[in-house]
Parts: C-alpha cells; structure tokens; sequence
C-alpha cells in the first residue's frame, strides 16, 4: 500500500512538472513595476503565472522616473519586462531601450481594442487604459466644471491642483492651456504658458504622486485637481462628495504599456507573462477587484465596477490622444518655463 | 616609526572613505566639465538662468535662517538641559531625542496636519475667534522653515549640551567673583567657549537644510522649490544627469565655502578653535 501511495505521487509530480514548459524551468523572469496592490498582483497575476510557467519572478519597483533611469544606466538589461506609463515608455522607446514587439507571440492581442494593441509604433501593447480629467470637491465647487476653460474660472481661486510638469499628466496642463489661450500649445508656447500664469492664482500646489494629491483633498487644501481615474476611488474614499468632472470637450487618454528591455535575459518567458496578463479571465478579475481598467473587449462589469474605470467601447472611442513624440521633445524647455511660473 | 604605524593602520579606512565617498563625487563633478560645449558650459547656463539662481538663493536663504534659529533655539535649550540637575537631565534629552527615532517624512508630515487649512493651528486660531478665515500656511518658505528647524534642532542641542557640560563650574564661578554680572559671564565665558559646538552645530543644521529633499517636498512643493528638488527633477524626469551632476557640484562647492567661513568666524571668536 505504501508503495502504491509513493508511486501514485511521484507520477503526480512527474505530469505537474510535464505541465510546465521544460525551458521555462528554473528561469528566473524579472519586472520592473510601480508596486501598487502588490497583494492584490500576486494573487490575480503572479502566483498563476508562476504556477504556468514554472520560473521564479523577482522585481524592481520604483516611480516611472527612477526606474527608466535604472534601465537607461545598464542599457536597457537587468529587467525582462518593464510596466511604464506611455510618456515615459515613448522616451525609452526614444533612447532605444525596448525591443519592438513579435505580435505572433501574443495571441491575446487579437482580443484588446485598437488603441491597445500598438500604441507606439510596433512596441509594448497597453494592459491598461486609463484617462487625465478633472475631479471636484461637488459640496464645495456648487457651480458644476464642465469644461477644460472652467479651471481659469474665479471661483476657484486658491482651490485648485495641478499635475507637477514632471508627471505624465504635466505636460498635458499646458496642452489644455494652449487650447484655452486659443492656441496649439507646440507651435505658440509663450500663448500657452501665459494660459498657465493665469491659471496661477487657482493654484494652492502641484502634486507629484497621486498620493499627495489624494492628500490635498483630503485635508481640505484643495476642491479640485487635474486627475488621472485610477485616483477617483481612492478620493472619493477620503471625501465622498468629489466626483469626474463630465468634460465636454472629453478627457484625455493614457495607457500603460508593456516592453521588452533591449538586453532582457528571458525574452521569450516576458512574451509568455504579457500574453498572460492580456488573456480575458485575468483582466476580468483585475477590473473587478479595482486594480487596473481593461483592454480586452469581452470583459463584462457591473456599473459598480465599470464606475472607476475607462471602460467601455465608447468611451474610450470619445478620448483625446497625445502625440508623446511632439510632447517629449518639447518637455525639456517646457519644465523650465513651468518652474518660472511655480517656482519663482 | 609611529607615524610608519600610524598611515599603515589608516589606510584602510582612508581606502574606504576614498573609493566609496570621494572618487563617486569627483566622478560625478569630472563629467560637468566633459561636455561637448566646453569645460564651463553647464555652469555658465546654470548661472544664466534666472530660475536656477533663484533656487540657488532661496536654499542659502532658507538654509541660513534654519541654521540661524536653530542655533537659537538650541542654545537657549542645552543651556538649560547643561544646568540642570542628573535626573531631569536624562528626561530633558530623551525629550530632545525623541523627534529623532522617526523618519524625516514622518516629521514633515506632522506639519502638513498642524499647519493645513483644517490643521490644528488654523481651527485654534478659529475657535480662539482670531482669525475669521483659514491662514495660508503651508507651501510657503516660512513652513519650510519651521519643519528643518523642527528636524535640526535636536542634531544642535546634542551638540551643544556635550560643549556646555564641558565648561567647568569654577570659571563661572570665578567670573562672578571678580565681579562679572551674569549676562557678563555668559558673553566673556561661557559664550566663547561653547564655539567649537556651535559651529559643529551650524555646519550640521546647515548642510542638513541645504541638501534635503523630503521637506521642501512636502512642505514647499513646487512654488519653494530648493536645490535637492531641482536636482530630483532633473536627475529623475528630464534625465539630465549632466544639469544633475552641475546642481550638485554647485551644492558642494557652497557647502565647503560655508564651512571655511564658519570655521574663519570661530576662529575670530574663540582663537583656541583649530
């Protein structure tokens, strides 16, 4: 009986392993992400992958900043698949850090909207879609803000945050501004930036993390904040009265991406991790559980769920795109302009 | 022989301190002077912006004035803690220390929640009928300032505290029996002779303000920004290293100039400091 017993388990452990691909066995995959819901990432993601793949998985957590630096300092080695918001994931992109993508790799391509699927030209797909708008205080804001031109409006005075010009929504201020001023903000910078001197007196500070600016709200020094949605729930959470200004001219759009450094050690194993996190069933449990908005069209949320997200078809079709190419290359002479304004 | 001796037992240390802490700065200041547009090109467009300077200016500024009140503040307290008896002594400095046993941002935090619109000092200020409407206090220089000095000012009492024990009793009391009135005593004895920790203590408070990031961060944000934060941002989100590595080599050439000067200051004050 007892070898029975033994026998019995080593056959199962000999077909869990056949399970396994025999060349992902004893590979170690390496991720650079931010970190957040770290909890709810090893349940949804990492502990399935690992059981797929049979490989271990280490990271490096950092902001998009930091963490793009580290991959610009080893040339574009020492990480396997890299998560950044499209900005920053268009100035690796730039500096030739990532590989361009093998979309033959990647069957759970086909089941993800269009904006997803190449945002930048033959690199990372978009596992997540997200949008830049406006959120107010709606007990303290009484007079509803339905357009971009609202923020300049005096009764917002020494109420409002923006975006730091070092963040991924940054740049967009002075987009908006330039729009305000009549303008497009690339051809006529000093138009725009005179917009953002006199959205000045509206400004109480600029945040860096959504953290800080989570943080404004919360104490009462602000009512309203340029936002990106994945920092609604968590306001809101704070103070219930803040909701997503509808934006008539609509909000804008902003994808995180995937990539593949340039000197990745696993390449093949960072296809088999994005494939994985691009399949249905995962981004039907990340959407669900507040982690990240989806990209796969057959994902199917309740209204509860679906209210923090940029979900759905439409939606998504009625967002503003950016040129991260045009923004990037104008990023540097407008940071110093901006810290003219807010730093001097 | 000994001095033989001597070198030999230091220099493993002096290898440390050289490749670890002097090679890695010298490396960082070479490459301001290696760019394509000649040797002082990332200084002279430091220097020619207007923001820059302004940054520049407003860290000595602000760095100056924390400095200032903190020796201050701390003297005032180690001479108290210096006079007073073992027991309230030992409670006196565990009081002084005890800010230290938590992070910077924690501390810095504490002054976003008592100086915010719905902060402990505004609603004081509110319910004592003071004031009608919220002060404006964070995001500010003056709040940059009253959190370094918060953060500093156990670094000086420590310091000073050791420097006054160290004066003996008889000196004072031998200035007040040749007639020297207390305020006398205190500015011909005591006062000189607790130079040495003063300075140690301006140098500490003052490279500590002058190269920190987390509170003008927190507390200053864009609209105080200081030399640490330029650095973060052009380091961190223009990927600048070169304009880094010049803010930098800035920032430790004013540092050593300062502590020249402090040292050149004691020195007038008290001839014995070397």
């Amino acid at each position: 009986m007892k070898n029975v017993i033994i026998t019995v388990l080593a056959v199962s452990a000999a077909a869990l392993l056949s399970a396994v691909p025999a060349s992902a066995q004893g590979k170690t995959l390496t991720i650079s992400w931010w970190g957040f819901n770290g909890e709810k990432l090893e349940a949804i993601v990492l502990a399935p992958f690992r059981a797929q793949c049979g490989c271990e998985i280490v990271f490096e957590t950092g902001n998009n900043g930091e963490r793009l630096n580290k991959i610009q300092i080893r040339n574009g080695a020492g990480v396997d698949v890299a998560y950044f918001s499209d900005s920053f994931s268009q100035q690796g992109i730039e500096a030739g850090l990532f590989q361009k993508i093998d979309p033959s790799k990647l069957p759970n391509l086909a089941g993800i909207y269009d904006l997803a699927k190449d945002p930048q030209g033959g690199y990372g797909p978009a596992y997540t879609i997200g949008r830049v708008g406006i959120v107010y205080d709606s007990a303290k804001v009484t007079t509803p803000i339905t357009s971009w031109n609202d923020l300049w409006r005096e009764d917002l005075a020494s109420s409002l945050s923006l975006p730091g010009i070092t963040t991924t929504a940054g740049p967009m201020v002075v987009m908006k501004a330039g729009e305000h001023a009549g303008v497009d903000a690339f051809a006529d910078p000093d138009a725009a930036f005179a917009a953002v001197d006199a959205l000045k007196p509206n400004v109480v500070k600029n945040y860096n993390t959504g953290s800080e600016m989570i943080n404004l709200f919360s104490t009462g020094e602000v009512s309203a904040a340029i936002a990106q949605d994945f920092t609604l729930g968590q306001i809101q959470a704070a103070v219930p009265t803040v909701v997503w200004a509808d934006l008539a001219e609509g909000s804008i759009a902003t994808l995180n991406t995937v990539n593949i450094p340039v000197g990745a050690a696993e390449p093949e194993l960072a296809y088999e991790f994005i494939n994985f996190i691009l399949s249905p069933e995962i981004q039907q449990q990340l959407a669900e559980q507040g982690v990240d908005a989806p990209v796969v069209t057959s994902v199917t949320l309740t209204p509860e769920q679906a209210a923090l997200w940029t979900y759905g078809a439409d939606l998504i079709a009625g967002l503003q795109r950016i040129d991260y190419v045009q923004m990037n290359a104008a990023k540097g002479g407008w940071v110093d302009r901006w810290n003219e304004i807010f730093g001097m | 022989m000994k001095r033989f001796a001597g070198w030999t037992l230091a220099s493993p240390a002096t290898v440390l301190v050289v490749v670890f802490l002097v090679l890695p700065v010298l490396a960082t200041i070479v490459t301001t002077f290696t760019t394509p547009d000649g040797p002082f090109a990332t200084y002279a467009a430091f220097f020619a912006s207007s923001f820059r300077r302004t940054v520049l200016f407003r860290t000595i500024q602000i760095s100056l004035v924390t400095t200032v009140i903190a020796l201050v503040v701390g003297f005032l307290t180690a001479y108290v803690v210096s006079r007073a008896p073992g027991w309230l002594k030992s409670i006196l400095i565990i009081a002084a220390v005890f800010p230290l046993l938590t992070g910077v941002v924690v501390r810095s935090f504490a002054w976003l929640i008592i100086l915010g619109k719905n902060g402990i000092l505004n609603s004081t200020l509110l319910n004592l009928g003071l004031i009608g409407e919220p002060l404006t206090m964070l995001y500010t220089q003056g709040a940059v300032i009253v959190a370094m000095v918060y953060l500093f000012v156990p670094l000086m009492i420590l310091t000073l505290v050791g420097v006054l024990e160290s004066i003996p009793d008889d000196l004072i009391q031998a200035s007040a029996s040749l007639g020297a009135k207390p305020i006398a005593t205190f500015m011909q004895v005591t006062l000189p002779l607790a130079v040495p920790g003063l300075i140690v203590g301006a140098v500490l408070v003052f490279t500590g303000s002058f190269t920190s990031y987390a509170t003008p961060q927190l507390l200053g944000g864009e609209q105080v920004m200081m030399m640490g934060t330029l650095m973060y941002q052009q380091a961190m989100v223009t990927f600048d290293w070169v304009a880094a590595s010049t803010i930098a080599a800035v920032m430790v050439v004013i540092t050593i100039a300062i502590v020249l000067l402090m040292t050149r200051v004691a020195r007038r004050l008290n001839p014995m400091v070397t």
